[in-house]
């Protein structure tokens, strides 16, 4: 058990170690909830470009003071200066974006470039003076956190996490519409703020732990995990936070085992958690996708499938001869299945399946998509022997709305180019439905409900007559309707079309 | 419901006697630049109506209803909703953005985004009270959305996403409705849908003002129609606007518009 011992319980007892552990769980928890709200506006590059424009706010105001007060690496004063370098650089990109055709990233990038090579020369001018080193600003060094540090970064957590609590509806709403909010009288501007100042307090915190470069990394890293696994903004917000204490107890401990440096190690962690949960999130992750679509068959297999089903017409259709009719492995198959099933189209036994009341109305519905395409290219001169192939093509192009107007184009026919019978609109011709009576065929009994003023006079039918469809004759080009008096009535198309009657059968 | 902004009182001189405009714009005008947007637009507005905003892109369709939610800066003109002067209706008036603008992967659900409709009437330190949650179920319940409403905003259809939208609008309070292309790229079945929520609204008494792009069927949904572009060229029954003179002289050179309108009355 000694190196239990040697990984984990010493380092526990040290005192650098609890600190680090304590300063770098409180600002790696504020840093997810922070996070959460700048990933979701793609504030990310922002975030970068603070922890490097704040190095020149940091010597100034180590130099301000040591030159005013001749205090020597006052904390208070380079945290303040490190705001100050922030926020002006935050201002600097707001106005040269507005004010230039550049787009914000490209002045992102300018701007705290120029900070950070501003604060970096000054920085070696006064090496002298400024008792600042150099690489623990930009790798950190979270094994050797102060007490004033940790005491600063306890305060900043506090107080950032306030604003985010009492605030959290504001922040919500102006990251998702700000227009909407600023409709309803909430500030945006200053919400916008805010946030921007709370940030650069949380990566002020983050670089004396982790340093410039990777400052940014845990400031998103962990809010980009919990994004993978909630839709509520609030638990996002939790589950970062808890990400981000993970990453620096694992992060910690992996730097003792690889004696590697604390910042690296926990940003390692944090990175590697990412992946870990970028494979394994039950919805959003990588094997929950690769999943669904090795479960997806292309609609024209299960619409295949149906139709072949409704064509064997039996209650129990073997998969076998499914999968010979349509010259598809029976893999295939029991996949196309398995999506239908879950669409409650089919019930499946063991190797055998049957079609359920809405499969059966599923498959007559691309049935006759399919008889009608076949009408529809022999209308428009198809020659005869290619139309069943291309129909098979176009039959699973079968929404409505284009179905009913190819069926109205050609004048509601009952059979295909073959003589097959077209199945009729039994969405809107279904009992009890109004429709134009043009859509009914012989047997069907219907109260007439409505006709259109433009045709009234010149039709003998009245409303609320009872009348039964017969055939239709002129090569299903007149409508044969009988009223309850046995009197016969002819209509075309167009006047069928006009008149609407509610169907009793 | 209604919320009246308080400490001011209706400008409108017939407000006292009869109900006040929905909207009413006196001489607006509006630039970018030195583009016109909108040029001395006078619109009056009745109260319960659903009005189309047609014409051409760029014709500023956007500007108006940006304005109307006083976003914009104006160059002169005014402004009232419903009696009161634009900078104190703020509330009076709620905005159903354009799906494009929406970011569909945020994560928030239905009853979250319907809620936003209160947030200005919940004091910052409070939860939503009793009454706010009532109030959302209600409007949730009114677009029939009720029972999405812990689905997150990304997975529903088109159709339902405009619902929430609507839902949120209706959560405000607001009696002037502004939604800028609720139908653009929706299907037949979505288009029924908003159409039904937008008709449900209507006959509670909202006004609906939508920005429309599709002649084809303006004047299917609408009671009124707006033609504009930089000036008001039309305004009233679709009828009387949709005329083929009118529309030539707006939509020049984009005549494909017209053989698709034609194609439609023939």
């Amino acid at each position: 058990m000694t190196w239990f011992n040697d990984i984990f319980l010493d380092p526990l007892s040290a005192t650098y170690f609890q600190k680090a552990l304590i300063g770098g769980c409180v600002v790696a928890a504020v840093c997810g909830v922070t996070g959460s709200l700048v990933i979701l506006r793609r504030m990310a590059f922002l975030g970068d470009a603070l922890s490097h424009a704040m190095i020149a706010g940091v010597v100034g105001g180590y130099l301000i003071m040591k030159a005013v007060f001749n205090i020597e690496a006052s904390a208070p004063a380079m945290l303040i200066g490190s705001i100050i370098a922030a926020v002006t650089t935050v201002m600097m990109i707001g106005f040269v974006s507005k004010s230039s055709r550049l787009k914000e990233d490209t002045v992102i990038g300018i701007m705290y470039c120029g900070v950070f090579a501003a604060g970096i020369v000054v920085l070696t001018i006064f090496q002298d003076i400024v008792q600042i080193d150099i690489m623990h600003f930009i790798m950190g060094d979270v094994l050797g956190i102060s007490d004033s540090d940790l005491w600063l970064s306890v305060i900043v957590a506090a107080s950032v996490l306030t604003i985010m609590i009492l605030g959290f509806r504001y922040f919500q709403i102006t990251s998702f519409d700000p227009i909407m909010a600023a409709s309803i009288g909430i500030p945006v501007l200053l919400f916008d703020y805010l946030l921007t100042i709370c940030m650069s307090f949380v990566v002020v915190s983050t670089v004396s732990m982790v340093g410039v470069i990777l400052s940014v990394g845990l400031l998103i890293t962990p809010a980009a995990t919990a994004y993978l696994l909630t839709d509520r903004l609030n638990r996002m917000m939790i589950i970062a936070a808890g990400f981000g204490v993970t990453s620096v107890i694992g992060g910690l401990f992996l730097s003792v085992i690889l004696d590697a440096s604390g910042g690296v190690s926990i940003m390692l962690f944090c990175t590697m958690q990412f992946l870990f949960i970028l494979i394994i999130a039950p919805k959003y992750g990588l094997l929950a996708d690769w999943l669904r679509k090795r479960r997806m068959v292309p609609q024209a297999v299960t619409e295949d499938i149906l139709k072949g089903a409704l064509k064997i017409n039996n209650d129990h259709v073997k998969i076998k001869s499914i999968g010979k009719r349509l010259a598809l492995p029976t893999s295939t198959i029991i996949k196309g299945l398995r999506s239908l099933v879950r669409a409650n189209y089919v019930l499946l036994n063991n190797d055998t399946f049957s079609l359920t009341p809405s499969g059966h109305k599923q498959a007559l519905r691309i049935v006759r998509s399919h008889r009608l395409w076949e009408s529809y290219l022999a209308h428009i001169g198809t020659p005869i022997d290619q139309i069943h192939n291309t129909a098979e093509t176009l039959e699973h192009i079968h929404d409505e709305k284009t179905v009913d107007f190819i069926d109205d184009m050609l004048g509601h026919p009952t059979t295909d180019p073959h003589g097959s019978e077209i199945p009729d609109d039994f969405v809107d011709a279904s009992k009890g439905m109004i429709t134009p009576i043009s859509l009914l065929r012989k047997g069907r009994e219907a109260k007439i409900c409505l006709i259109r003023e433009t045709i009234i006079a010149s039709v003998d039918i009245k409303i609320g007559e009872h009348i039964t469809l017969g055939a239709r004759i002129n090569s299903g080009k007149t409508w044969v309707i009988y009223k309850e008096n046995g009197v016969e009535v002819h209509l075309d198309h167009q006047k069928a079309d006009l008149i609407f009657a509610q169907t009793t059968n | 419901m209604t919320i009246k902004p308080q400490g001011v009182t209706p400008t409108n001189g017939k407000a006292q006697t009869n109900t006040p405009l929905a909207i009413e714009v006196k001489n607006l005008t509006v630039s970018y630049g030195s583009k016109p947007a909108l040029l001395d637009v006078n619109i009056d507005i009745k109260q319960g109506q659903l009005i189309g905003i047609i014409g051409p892109n760029g014709s500023g369709k956007s500007t108006f209803i940006k304005s109307i939610l006083g976003f914009i800066k104006r160059d002169f003109g005014t402004i009232n909703i419903l009696g009161f002067p634009i900078e104190k209706a703020k509330g009076l008036v709620a905005y159903v953005p354009q799906r494009g603008a929406v970011d569909w992967d945020f994560p928030i659900t239905v009853y979250e985004v319907a809620m936003m409709g209160r947030y200005n009437k919940i004091k910052w330190y409070k939860s939503p009270s009793k009454n706010d949650i009532e109030v959302v179920n209600d409007c949730l319940e009114m677009v029939r959305m009720s029972e999405f409403k812990d689905r997150q905003i990304g997975q529903l259809s088109g159709g339902q996403q405009q619902r929430v939208f609507m839902a949120r609008a209706l959560a405000q309070g607001a009696e002037l409705l502004l939604l800028d292309e609720p139908f653009a790229g929706v299907d037949a079945a979505t288009e029924r849908s908003i159409l039904d929520v937008l008709a449900r609204a209507k006959n509670a008494g909202k006004t609906l003002v939508v920005v429309h792009h599709d002649l084809a069927t303006a004047a299917e949904y609408f009671d009124q129609l707006l033609l504009i572009k930089q000036r008001v060229f039309a305004y009233g029954p679709p009828k009387v606007v949709l005329q083929e003179s009118l529309l030539t002289e707006v939509y020049e050179g984009q005549l494909q518009v017209f053989s698709q309108l034609n194609a439609q009355a023939q």
